[in-house]
């Protein structure tokens, strides 16, 4: 028989046990897959199969017969991503990756448990199986399906080795400053490392093989167990924080030819179209947000217009994506309670998802991605019986799961006791003492969790009802308490019914009054209202006895007359509890409506519609335009720009036939400006801390495009910045130069002929100075170590360069491994990448470009060089150019010889000069920085505005691009209401390769769109009674929390009571 | 032309002290001394072209066009540059510290709670280094303030020139320095529970202060507690209390402690003071609004919110004055006009933006009849330069403070000196 019970290796003691089961499911509605629908269909179910299933299907002599006629049958819901927490085992441990956030070689069915919190929670929602994760780590290990059903473990696992997982971050200072990564550009320098160490473990691995003679290399689990996704045969899942992230696991992915899975973070309708491209399987979350907390004008100033947008855009994300043609699964994953999972689902089939979409998401599309589709999937004969059957259509709202079966195990949720009972009863009771008998009503309600009140059946007031406690209904018994003081009897009763529920008129009961008397109860239905109904509504405004305090006030009360909600936290959770029964229902009923605005670009305040797109050819004339190239200052110009570029420059310009004319008359014009120092756009951490070098780290893995400050900038004159790592490492990571085409995405913003870069830093950041006490030992700790360490790691590379050298042109022994921080350094030395370098005192000037030299390298830019007007003959030999801060020092013992003279001094002895901002504030005004120029040193004006523009473009080796206004260049220009280097001007227009990004105009529309769109979405919430999340709780974009700031280079702010707005230095 | 103009004023400033050496305090002239053909800028009156004011001992005695200049008089020409009333950084820690990072050159913050007791004039140190190169760019007065939680302690008037604190103070206690426990709308329950009581804990600190000088009086054996006799004019309204509040519901709450308890209020900070101009107006609470240069608040407030600022609160009626120190630490209190200045560019007067930086601060911290404006009576703390001193590239060419001449170096100009020295070695080898 090919569905007998399972043969099983364990012995037997004792007599056996047969636990054969044949079941007959009859009168079902069975949808056997989405779209296929039979009638008055039967389930077989032998043991823990389905045997048959149809119309047609003969019951067997002897089954046991189930009728549920008028029900209907689903495939069993598969939960697409559930994680638990697993450990590696020591010995696993010991032969593993050297860095312990990669667990490849885990595998979460070494360690599961049952968890049936979780398994009897998704059983009431639907669901038989669920993927179960590891949850800790970058590379996190491998999952496992499972069934929900309470069989043991082992007997639950469907598929033991699914796939792989991970994520591309770390939780925000999840492990200490010196635990690495501790950062997200960490993190994925570290994943990306152990890939390439996969790579290489086949490869020496196989030339060990085919050459025993050679040394014999490592064994290592974590790199083994990473061979099957190296090879593209097990598919790597990547946890996503936002929709940036999941472009970030693409590249990732194509980097090592990885067969991608996603797990959504619910933004994806924010890029739609592009992660649509991806063509890469989605896990979407239903865990819709709860709206922003706009109950008071307090609470709601700080509201965004994100926030509210994303409220009200995010329970139709899974809809948009299905709609996109993207593969998607659900997950519960994200859910405060798991028991939400099908409501939610079903606002997401309101919101737009197909039904059947929804049904193959949760069902077929899972059991073919997971491996499991010979078990689950569809309703067919020979896979589990594993099935949910409901009283109408599964997303229906007001569909009920009324039993769930998980491989022929029943689980049963409609029709429990408790509803049969619910309802008015009338109690004839005795006592207290010789009181005599009374008549008490009793209500009874509930169907998960049940709620009893009871009030002298003559006494209709509020005061006079009584909460019962631990109500509870075992064994037809149902028994509670309650305090029995208005009733003469002061201290707790104790109450138990037997309920006879074929004939309700001959239940019984006993109570037991506060002395032990103990009486009889007689019980019979009544008909009575228990509360009338006036009595009800007037309650309602009212203070609640504190009995009662776990019912919630109304939620759909308006919100006038509602208190702040202070500590509305707590007050939630208790709200959900409340809710199980009126309310859920009124709640249930309400249509959720459609979001009100369509998606921009970022969503939000100031975001564009669609991307913005160049002018034709354009003419702007009568400008007094400040070239910054061999033009000088133009008094009444004219710039004309075509495709993006400049066209002509000039005094006396033919205007093309055809263009448009723009006139400036009034007006000045210069390059965009270009900030040489900035850590704004990134939510990568901006530093990776924990190690003194981290050269394998990108800062252009974690562009942030919707930073906020991007825009700010634009409206400052800024179209060019270089987002550099931090200071905490004396080679620290690759920068990345970037665009403010504000409202395109991450790698859009990328300035693709930006050569590359990479930080380094000396002085008291680099050796822990005012990192604080313990931070005492890490190498360097004097300026004499940061030469020494930086020198070092020079040989390292040259040592590196020349055995790979030697090994591509002989091909023999084992193969160099590839070290990605050696490679950065080793683009170093072969000019590739340059140096920028933050350095303050002229000592440590001397000895970094020293060491350069004699390495043979030329440094791209000193940041900040404080001192270097003390040594600027070296500099200027060494051929370096100079970042610096106009005029800031005394922030830390080696800048108490700063002078705001230092760019003067530089510029004069002939070194490139730049200021820059390093502050997301002062970028804004880089100008007036200029200014500084003219001020502290006499630089002409002209020559002080190329101090961000054209002196930054020739730092960043792109002054063949952009930085001053010549034909060829980019169209990057800035519009300004008066002379650039005045106080008083204020930028007009920002252009970036002929598209205007910003302008006056334009931002005034904006600022009035997005103010009455917040009001209308914030009046969306009032007026709809929308559930409104606690005070403190945001939307829980983890990307937020981490710093667009120099952390370490942070000097200490001991008057802790101002916000410096993030100065970093 | 401004600009070509500075550099030779710059240079010929060198010209007068090529050998470093820190800067001496001025010494009150013996004689009167007028300044003529200025363009006048006395704040409290419209601009006065070719003008010539007087001052005696360290205070004006003439100001206008048809002005009789003493005989004995020391006469500076003034041809081509413009006078101005010193500018006064309301908020700063000028003189308590030195280097931002290095603990022992702070003194701004004392132990404890409750500090009404101390006052930053005794702390400041005269020969700062941050002093001279501060007033170079025409700051010539600053609040120097304590930080810290709950009271601080006072805050004090000060000059920017003297051989001691006592030479510099203007006012003592100008302000006490209050920091209210307020807890921002998106706090947990555990944070608003602790502000709370931590409130309380200031409120009966009031009270205790209020109920000490009876208990003093009735009973002879009364303790004596220096905390509690600090307190006196502060609670009595008679010193203002600064405040820091920025959001709406740190402001509220702000305003309503002070009227609660009836005490005079400064507000500081003041980001979302235009939401709450109606509550400032009705109960006269001036801001020290901090700073121009600014982020703003919240992602959806406008780009230049904090620029605008100035002119909202102008339009809106609210007293206010401008200081950058939210945005520049003490280090660059200097860069107090160009605050100003990008006020004027996002709206407000150039005569309301110098007014902001002078007068008002005056008026606001309870100095106005000594300094923020000129006109006869008051001090002499005021400077010459080469244009408007909101524009980066003007140069202060000359200052007084007290009547006392101001030497405009600095360790920063005399390393420019040095280092000028080394280029000029290197280029006759």
């Amino acid at each position: 028989m090919t569905n007998a019970a399972p043969p099983v290796s364990q012995h037997t003691e004792g007599l056996r046990e047969p636990k054969d089961q044949l079941i007959a499911l009859t009168g079902l509605t069975i949808v056997v897959k989405p779209g296929t629908q039979i009638e008055n269909g039967t389930i077989l179910i032998r043991n823990h199969k389905i045997e048959a299933i149809g119309a047609d299907v003969t019951v067997p002599a002897g089954a046991e017969t189930i009728d549920l006629k008028g029900k209907t049958a689903y495939p069993g819901l598969i939960d697409g991503f559930t994680s638990t927490a697993v450990e590696l085992s020591e010995a696993a441990s010991a032969q593993g990756y050297w860095n312990n956030n990669i667990k490849s070689q885990l595998k979460v069915v070494d360690g599961l448990k049952a968890e049936e919190d979780v398994n009897s929670a998704l059983r009431s929602q639907g669901v038989v199986a669920r993927l179960v994760a590891p949850s800790t780590g970058v590379i996190r290990g491998v999952s496992a399906v499972i069934q929900t059903g309470e069989t043991p473990v082992e007997e639950a696992i469907l598929n033991p080795m699914v796939m792989m997982h991970g994520r591309l971050t770390v939780d925000r200072r999840g492990g200490s400053r010196d635990s690495y990564p501790n950062s997200p550009m960490g993190a994925v320098a570290l994943a990306r490392q152990a890939m390439y160490d996969a790579q290489w473990y086949q490869q020496v691995w196989k030339a060990y093989q085919e050459n025993t003679k050679l040394a014999i290399p490592e064994r290592n689990l974590a790199l083994e167990a990473l061979r099957p996704v190296v090879n593209g045969r097990m598919p790597l899942m990547l946890e996503t924080q936002n929709e940036l992230f999941a472009f970030r696991a693409d590249l990732f992915a194509k980097e090592f030819g990885v067969k991608l899975m996603l797990l959504g973070s619910g933004n994806e309708y924010r890029r739609l179209d592009e992660i649509a491209q991806l063509k890469c399987p989605i896990v979407v979350p239903v865990s819709f947000p709860e709206a922003p907390n706009v109950s008071t004008p307090e609470l709601a100033s700080v509201v965004t217009l994100e926030s509210l947008m994303h409220w009200d855009h995010a329970p139709e994300n899974p809809g948009r994506l299905s709609k996109a043609g993207v593969t998607i699964m659900l997950t519960s994953n994200g859910l405060k309670d798991r028991k939400s999972f099908l409501k939610q689902l079903k606002l997401a089939v309101e919101r737009g998802l197909n039904e059947d979409k929804a049904l193959e998401a949760l069902t077929v599309t899972p059991a073919a991605i997971y491996g499991v589709e010979t078990e689950l999937g569809t309703l067919e004969a020979g896979k589990l019986a594993s099935f949910v059957v409901t009283d109408g259509k599964l997303f229906a709202k007001k569909t009920k799961i009324v039993e769930t079966w998980t491989g022929g195990a029943r689980h049963e949720f409609e029709n429990k006791p408790s509803e049969e009972i619910a309802g008015v009863w009338s109690m004839k009771i005795d006592g207290p003492a010789d009181s005599g008998t009374k008549e008490l009503l009793l209500e009874l309600k509930g169907d998960e969790k049940l709620a009893a009140k009871i009030r002298p059946a003559d006494k209709t007031d509020a005061e006079a009802v009584i909460t019962l406690k631990s109500v509870e209904d075992v064994s037809g018994i149902l028994t509670g308490q309650f305090e029995s003081k208005t009733l003469g009897s002061e201290g707790t009763t104790r109450l138990s019914l037997v309920i006879n529920r074929a004939e309700p008129a001959q239940s019984l009961g006993t109570i037991v009054w506060p002395n032990g008397d103990l009486r009889r109860v007689e019980l019979s239905p009544s008909t009575t209202e228990f509360m009338p109904k006036k009595e009800t509504e007037k309650k309602e405004g009212e203070e609640k006895p504190e009995a009662e305090q776990e019912k919630k006030p109304d939620d759909e009360k308006k919100p006038e007359d509602e208190k702040p909600k202070e500590d509305a936290k707590p007050d939630g959770e208790k709200a959900d509890e409340g809710k199980k029964d009126g309310d859920k229902k009124k709640d249930d009923d309400k249509p959720s409506i459609p979001s009100s605005y369509p998606v921009n670009y970022p969503l939000g305040e100031y975001g564009v519609e669609s991307p913005l797109k160049p002018a034709a050819v354009t003419a702007f004339t009568n400008a007094t335009i400040w070239t910054s190239g061999p033009e000088g200052i133009i008094p009444n110009g004219t710039l004309i720009i075509d495709q993006g570029k400049v066209l002509a420059v000039g005094a006396n310009v033919k205007i093309p036939a055809g263009a448009v004319v723009v006139d400036l008359k009034g007006k000045n014009v210069t390059a965009g400006l270009i900030d040489c120092h900035s850590h704004i756009a990134t939510d990568g951490g901006v530093n990776e801390s924990a190690q003194a070098i981290t050269a394998e780290v990108r800062v252009g893995d974690f562009i942030d495009c919707d930073d906020i400050d991007i825009y700010r900038q634009l409206a400052g004159g800024v179209t060019t910045s270089n987002i550099l790592h931090g200071s905490a490492n004396p080679i620290g990571g690759q920068n990345q130069v970037i665009k403010f085409r504000w409202g395109l995405n991450d790698s859009q913003m990328k300035f693709a002929q930006a050569p590359q870069g990479i930080k380094c830093a000396l002085g008291e950041n680099v050796k822990q100075s005012n990192w604080g006490e313990r931070f005492s030992s890490r190498y360097p700790q004097t300026r004499m170590g940061v030469e020494q360490i930086v020198a070092d790691e020079f040989e390292a590379a040259k040592s590196y360069a020349r055995e790979w050298a030697q090994w591509n042109q002989s091909k023999k022994g084992l193969p160099p491994r590839r070290d990605l921080e050696l490679d950065a350094i080793v683009e170093i030395l072969e000019k590739k990448r340059w140096i920028h370098c933050h350095s303050y005192r002229q000592d440590e000037i001397i000895a970094f470009l020293r060491v350069l030299e004699r390495n043979g390298v030329t440094i791209g830019s000193l940041q900040h060089i404080l001192e270097g007007y003390k040594v600027a003959e070296v500099i200027k030999a060494h051929g370096a150019t100079a970042s610096c801060f106009s005029d800031w020092w005394a922030y830390k013992m080696e800048v108490v010889d700063s002078i705001p003279y230092d760019g003067a001094m530089m510029h004069q002895q002939g070194i490139i000069v730049s200021f820059n901002s390093d502050d997301a504030e002062l970028a804004r005004r880089l100008n007036q920085e200029a200014a500084k120029a003219v001020k502290y040193g006499g630089v002409s004006p002209e020559e002080a505005l190329k101090f961000v523009t054209l002196n930054p473009a020739k730092q960043l080796r792109i002054d063949q691009y952009v930085g001053s206004l010549e034909p060829g260049k980019h169209a990057d220009f800035i519009v300004w209401s008066g002379d650039p280097l005045s106080n008083f001007s204020r930028v007009e227009q920002s252009w970036i390769e002929g598209t205007k990004y910003f302008d006056l105009q334009t931002d005034a529309a904006m600022r009035k769109t997005s103010g009455d769109q917040r009001q209308a979405l914030i009046q969306k919430i009032l007026s709809g009674g929308t559930k409104m999340r606690g005070a403190g709780e945001d939307d829980g974009d983890p990307s937020a929390y981490w710093p667009r700031h120099d952390e370490f280079c942070h000097h200490s702010h001991d008057h802790d009571d101002h916000d410096h707005g993030g100065h970093s230095h | 032309m401004v600009r070509i103009l500075s550099s030779l004023v710059l240079l010929a400033g060198f010209a007068n002290s090529v050998y470093a050496s820190d800067e001496i305090p001025g010494s009150q002239p013996k004689t009167p001394i007028a300044i003529t053909h200025a363009v006048i800028h006395p704040v409290t009156s419209g601009v006065i072209e070719d003008a010539t004011l007087v001052f005696d001992k360290g205070k004006i005695t003439a100001v206008g066009k048809e002005v009789a200049i003493p005989p004995n008089a020391v006469v500076i020409d003034a041809k081509g540059q413009h006078l101005y009333p010193g500018m006064i950084e309301a908020h700063s820690q000028i003189g308590l510290t030195e280097v931002a990072s290095l603990r022992p050159s702070h003194d701004f913050r004392e132990t404890g709670e409750f500090n009404p007791n101390v006052s930053a004039h005794v702390a400041v140190n005269p020969d700062s280094e941050l002093i001279p190169v501060t007033r170079l760019t025409g700051v010539l007065a600053a609040l120097s303030a304590p930080s810290g939680p709950r009271i601080a302690g006072n805050g004090s008037l000060i000059v920017m020139d003297g051989w001691t604190y006592e030479d510099m103070t203007v006012s003592p206690s100008a302000v006490m320095v209050v920091n209210l426990p307020v807890s921002s709308p998106s706090d947990n329950k555990e944070r608003k529970d602790a502000a709370k009581k931590e409130l309380e804990e200031l409120e009966e600190f009031i009270e205790k202060s209020r109920r000490y000088p009876e208990l003093r009086k009735s009973d002879a054996n009364w303790p004596y507690d220096i905390r509690l006799e600090a307190m006196q004019d502060f609670v009595n309204g008679k010193q203002p209390m600064l405040v820091e509040a920025d959001t709406m519901q740190e402001i509220e709450s702000a305003v309503a402690f002070s009227n609660k308890h009836k005490l005079k209020m400064i507000l500081l900070g003041g980001s979302d003071a235009a939401m709450c101009a109606d509550l400032l107006k009705k109960f006269n609470i001036p801001v020290i609004l901090s700073s121009v240069h600014r982020l703003p608040a919240h992602r959806h407030d406008a780009y230049d919110a904090a620029y605008t600022l100035p002119a909202r609160l102008k339009e809106l009626g609210v007293t206010f004055c401008i200081s950058g120190s939210a945005r520049e630490e003490t280090w660059n209190a200097r860069n107090l006009p160009y605050h100003a200045a990008t006020a004027v560019g996002f709206g407000l007067s150039q005569e309301d933006a110098l007014a902001s930086v002078t007068l008002w601060p005056a008026q606001i911290l309870g100095v106005a009849d000594r300094m923020g404006s000129l006109e006869v009576g008051k001090d002499a703390t005021l400077f010459l330069s080469t244009g408007n001193p909101m524009e980066t590239a003007t140069q202060v060419s000359k200052a007084y403070i007290l009547g006392k001449p101001v030497d405009l170096q600095s360790k920063q100009t005399r390393l420019y000196q040095k280092y000028q020295s080394k280029y000029e070695q290197l280029q006759g080898r």
